[in-house]
């Protein structure tokens, strides 16, 4: 592999075999048996009608561009090192040095493009016939280039040069200048054999089209070697750019069916061949151009480079506008091809030729001068040289008042709207300058606003350099919402903090953490702080803490505890206090039998039970109520037996005590 | 033991999220690293101080400066691009209490913003330039060579290593390849460039499409009779046979022309001349590869160089528009004033 920026330059790279089908076949002998032939169809596929756009790596000059071009030859790189030699022109199938494909330089008014085209009628007549393998195609449909015989003859290449415009060139992969992301970093190159001249005598830039064209079948019909000539003069080779000016009567109908009027218009050559015979329509004559009508496009008159740069240039919108369509890489195309869409086959009088292009794209080569003489005439020197004057000039062609320090005598306008005169220098200046003040003196401080800027110097003039750069910079920022948010998201982050923390040290008791450069979250801050305090002293900043469970009331017993229990269970008492007398209450208590109201099994008998429950349950009820509620007098009826009787108060316990201290805060809320 | 969070556990863990604030809220880039200024200003003000936005009119007060197809190289005033840069500080600053924050803030902000400028324009997979630039120099061109060649190459040297015809160039990384830190077409003519540096040398280059082939058209030539050359190579070692820059009748052909076709070279004529005249051609003939060499165009390269050396030349004798009193000083010159006049 060659070192980088080095490159090796091969004549070519032949492929074993051209594209095309193959059989192959297998034979196997020295066996004790006959294998019979194994046979195996094959096709060996190239690009025919279309160049697949990854094949192309670079094409000079640029597609589009303007430029001294002059003394350049157009050249297109294409990726596989074999793809020129993979077809033979000839129509063997054979390999050929010679190869297939050509890249012809077509000036504007020369040759026909096509629109899209089925394949088979992109070749010349009767040279189909002549090619391998006719049905190879890669696709249904391209373009192709018409050109006059005479033209053939001017421009294209003959059969000798063939092999010298085209060759293979080896470079390392890893040069980005060089392989232009190729993968193996061998790369076929196909030279056009015409210098793209300017047209010097009438100092006009001349549209190009260079076009890949396929030469396959048609090799007798390059021009065979003439003398040379030392010279060339700038001329077309044959101009047919006079059909745009034939008047179609607003119709393209006409360019098929005949009868378009044809005063006037002076062919390249004497007579239409199978032009409009007899005007069947006799029409005004339109301005209306052939190739708007056939393009639906605006033909495309050069214009300045300036101009061109300018938005709404004709060629760039109708690119623009192209590119739009769903259809765009055609239309782009078709949009570069403006120019060289004049209907050359419906009035040429001669043999035009057709081949098939594979690729093409158009430039256009300005004037003269050339990247060298610009480069060595420019003129050099620090910003703030000025040219020079001659000693005599009048007054009014004085130049600008430049000084050597750069800066620059402007007219200025005080507030008070005194005219006078200020300097002022821009950011580039043709010395180094110091960044801050003298080294001595401490750096100067930083400016709030323009004004602080402004200097007079001693020549009583004012320096508004610095003032005019500070307010640029404001309205730079200020034109910028983003960057005004970004602002004031700063300040308000990291300055906020600082002010945050100047007031609340005010105001809380306890210590704030130091700002340091680094921003805290000061809110947070003293939200976490005070939670923490608060927690610490509960008592004092929330109130006085609840125990965690209240202590029960005591149980107030009247009476025995034997005649208690016996009413509370229905014993009979006298027949406890009988047996406790005998084994002690409590034993006296395990041995009595509950009475129990019903067996087990037995039906309630509901006449004696509903009355007994509801009774207990109403006593009950009283009872708890007397207790919740003391100041409630009940009236107990007769038939209830147990503790129920009007409750007494009790003795105020620790929810009393802790209700009591309560402050009487709701008192005032109530009032109307 | 069950480890158990209580309510003090909790708050604690709350109060030192609060106090280390500043490790979410402080700019963390990951390409950047830890800055005091939010990435998106920094890289607004580092933008700024390379000159994006400022009208054409401030960097080139008067068209006379930057004439039709001329080149005016300078240095970057960072008092200049200091003042900007406070300017678009100062938006938003409301109260004083503001002000001295910013003042206090500035000297960071400023550091900051000098690292921040000279990674603006990174090329990809270069290393990030750390640590503030010093001088900044650049270039204004105002030519046809900026439009009609788009993307030219535009390099600049701190010593001069590469020899002026070398067909290679140093890497974007060599120690002696100064960092471009804008390069920019300010207009379809006007290409703006500025550098991390002070250069020794600097080389503008045809945009190199792919390695071109041609012949050199003489511009002299009346338009009815124009001829071209193509300068000789030897054909052992592809260079150029001397002398280089001059076209002689010993080092170079002239091209052969078809009769009647514009511009179209006979070639074939063109091969036996190149093959008569090429040095140390072994064969009667060329071969295409040989041909194509001969026919090599290699892009132009121009070389901007102090042959003497006298770069650095100062004015500051002349300089009386330099700002020198510093604000305290004069501070208190004025307060002194006022004092005596109080009396």
């Amino acid at each position: 592999m060659p070192r980088t920026g080095h490159f090796i330059l091969h004549s070519n790279v032949m492929p074993p075999i051209t594209a095309g089908p193959y059989e192959l076949r297998t034979d196997q002998s020295g066996l004790p048996f006959t294998v019979e032939t194994e046979v195996t169809h094959i096709r060996v596929a190239a690009p025919r009608y279309t160049m697949p756009t990854e094949q192309i790596l670079s094409s000079f000059p640029p597609a589009n561009a303007e430029g001294a071009f002059g003394d350049r030859l157009p050249q297109i790189v294409l990726k596989r090192r074999t793809l020129p030699w993979e077809r033979n022109p000839s129509g063997s199938t054979a390999t050929s040095p010679t190869p297939w494909l050509a890249l012809v330089v077509v000036a504007e008014g020369e040759a026909e493009l096509s629109t899209a085209t089925p394949v088979a009628e992109c070749f010349t007549e009767g040279t189909l016939a002549k090619i391998a393998d006719p049905t190879d195609k890669d696709v249904e449909q391209s373009v192709y280039l018409a050109v006059t015989e005479t033209v053939v003859k001017k421009i294209f290449p003959t059969q000798e040069d063939l092999p010298l415009l085209t060759h293979v060139r080896e470079v390392d992969v890893n040069d980005t200048e060089l392989a232009n992301g190729d993968d193996d970093g061998w790369l076929a190159v196909v030279l056009a054999n015409r210098l793209p001249v300017f047209d010097k005598a009438a100092g006009k830039s001349v549209r190009y089209m260079a076009c890949l064209v396929n030469l396959e079948g048609q090799l007798a019909a390059l021009p065979p070697p003439t003398p040379p000539s030392p010279s060339f003069e700038y001329a077309l080779a044959q101009d047919w750019s006079v059909l745009a000016t034939v008047s179609t009567s607003g119709s393209p109908d006409h360019l098929v069916m005949g009868g378009v009027s044809m005063a006037g218009v002076a062919l390249p050559s004497n007579a239409p061949r199978r032009g409009p015979a007899a005007p069947a329509l006799k029409q005004a004559a339109s301005t209306t151009k052939i190739g708007t009508d056939l393009d639906g496009g605006a033909t495309m008159p050069q214009q300045s480079v300036g101009k061109q740069w300018v938005s709404g240039s004709a060629a760039t919108a109708g690119v623009t506008a192209a590119a739009k369509d769903p259809d765009a890489k055609r239309k782009v195309r078709d949009t570069m091809a403006q120019g060289f869409r004049y209907p050359i086959e419906l009035y040429a009088a001669e043999k035009v030729l057709r081949f098939p292009v594979l690729a093409h794209w158009s430039f256009t080569t300005s004037e003269g001068a050339t990247f060298e003489t610009l480069m060595q005439d420019i003129d050099i020197g620090l910003l703030g040289t000025v040219p020079e004057r001659a000693p005599n000039a009048p007054a009014a062609e004085a130049g600008p008042e430049v000084v050597q320090t750069g800066h620059i005598g402007l007219d200025h306008r005080t507030r008070r709207g005194d005219a006078s005169r200020a300097w002022y220098r821009g950011p580039c200046v043709p010395f180094p300058t110091p960044r801050d003040s003298n080294a001595k003196d401490e750096p100067l401080p930083l400016a709030h606003a323009a004004d602080q800027l402004r200097r007079v110097i001693p020549d009583g003039r004012e320096d508004l350099s610095l003032a005019a750069a500070f307010e640029i910079g404001r309205l730079l920022a200020l034109s910028q919402l983003s960057v005004v948010s970004a602002l004031l998201r700063f300040r308000g982050e990291q300055f906020g903090a600082g002010r945050v923390r100047e007031i609340l040290a005010e105001l809380v008791p306890f210590a704030l953490p130091e700002l340091k450069g680094e921003r805290v979250d000061m809110g947070r801050f003293v939200a976490m702080q005070t939670i923490a305090v608060l927690a610490k002293n509960t008592d004092r900043m929330i109130g006085p803490q609840r125990p965690v469970a209240d202590p029960g009331r005591p149980l107030r017993v009247d009476g025995d505890l034997d005649v208690l229990v016996a009413n509370g269970l229905g014993y009979d008492l006298a027949a406890l206090r009988k047996r406790a007398d005998a084994v002690g209450v409590l034993a006296a208590l395990e041995q009595t039998q509950a009475p129990v109201a019903l067996k087990p099994g037995q039906a309630p008998n509901e006449k004696l039970v509903v009355p007994a429950l509801r009774a207990a349950l109403g006593a009950e009820l009283q009872r708890t109520l007397g207790v919740a509620a003391p100041p409630t007098r009940v009236v107990i009826g007769p038939n209830v037996r147990g503790v129920a009787r009007a409750a007494r108060k009790p003795q105020p316990d620790a929810l009393d005590a802790l209700i009591d201290r309560a402050p009487p805060d709701d008192e005032t809320e109530d009032l109307p | 033991m069950k480890t158990r969070i209580n309510a003090e556990v909790a708050i604690q863990a709350a109060m030192s999220a609060a106090v280390n604030y500043a490790d979410i809220v402080t700019d963390q880039d990951p390409d950047d690293g830890t800055h005091v200024v939010p990435g998106e200003l920094r890289r607004f003000l580092a933008r700024l101080r390379l000159l994006h936005g400022v009208p054409f009119s401030y960097i080139v007060p008067d068209a006379e400066l930057l004439p039709v197809e001329s080149m005016r190289f300078f240095y970057i005033d960072r008092a200049w691009t200091d003042a900007l840069v406070q300017g678009a500080l100062s938006v938003g600053t409301i109260s004083s209490a503001d002000r001295s924050q910013l003042e206090a803030v500035y000297p960071h902000i400023r550091d900051e913003v000098d690292e921040a400028e000279r990674s603006i324009r990174r090329p990809r997979e270069e290393a990030r330039l750390v640590a503030g630039s010093g001088t900044i120099t650049g270039f204004v061109m105002r030519s046809r060579i900026v439009s009609g060649w788009p993307n030219l190459h535009v390099r600049a040297y701190s010593r001069d290593v590469i020899a002026d015809d070398e067909l290679t160039t140093a890497a974007e990384s060599h120690p002696d390849r100064m960092k471009v830190l804008r390069m920019e077409r300010l207009a379809p003519a006007v290409l703006f460039v500025l550098f991390d540096g002070v250069p020794a040398v600097v080389h503008i280059e045809e945009p190199r499409q792919g390695i071109q082939f041609g012949a050199r058209l003489d511009p002299d030539d009346p338009p009815n009779n124009r001829r071209a050359k193509v300068h000789v190579r030897d054909c052992k070692t592809g260079d150029s046979v001397p002398p280089v820059n001059d076209m002689t009748p010993a080092n170079s052909v002239d091209v052969p022309f078809r009769a009647g076709a514009p511009g179209v070279i006979d070639l074939t004529t063109l091969r036996k001349r190149l093959a008569a005249a090429a040095p140390n051609n072994d064969n009667t003939t060329l071969e295409p590869n040989e041909y194509a060499l001969q026919m090599l165009r290699f892009p132009y390269r121009q070389v901007f160089g102090d042959p003497d050396n006298q770069q650095g030349q100062k004015f500051y004798a002349l300089d009386s528009f330099k700002a020198t009193v510093a604000l305290s000083s004069w501070k208190n010159t004025v307060t002194a004033k006022l004092a005596k006049v109080i009396k």
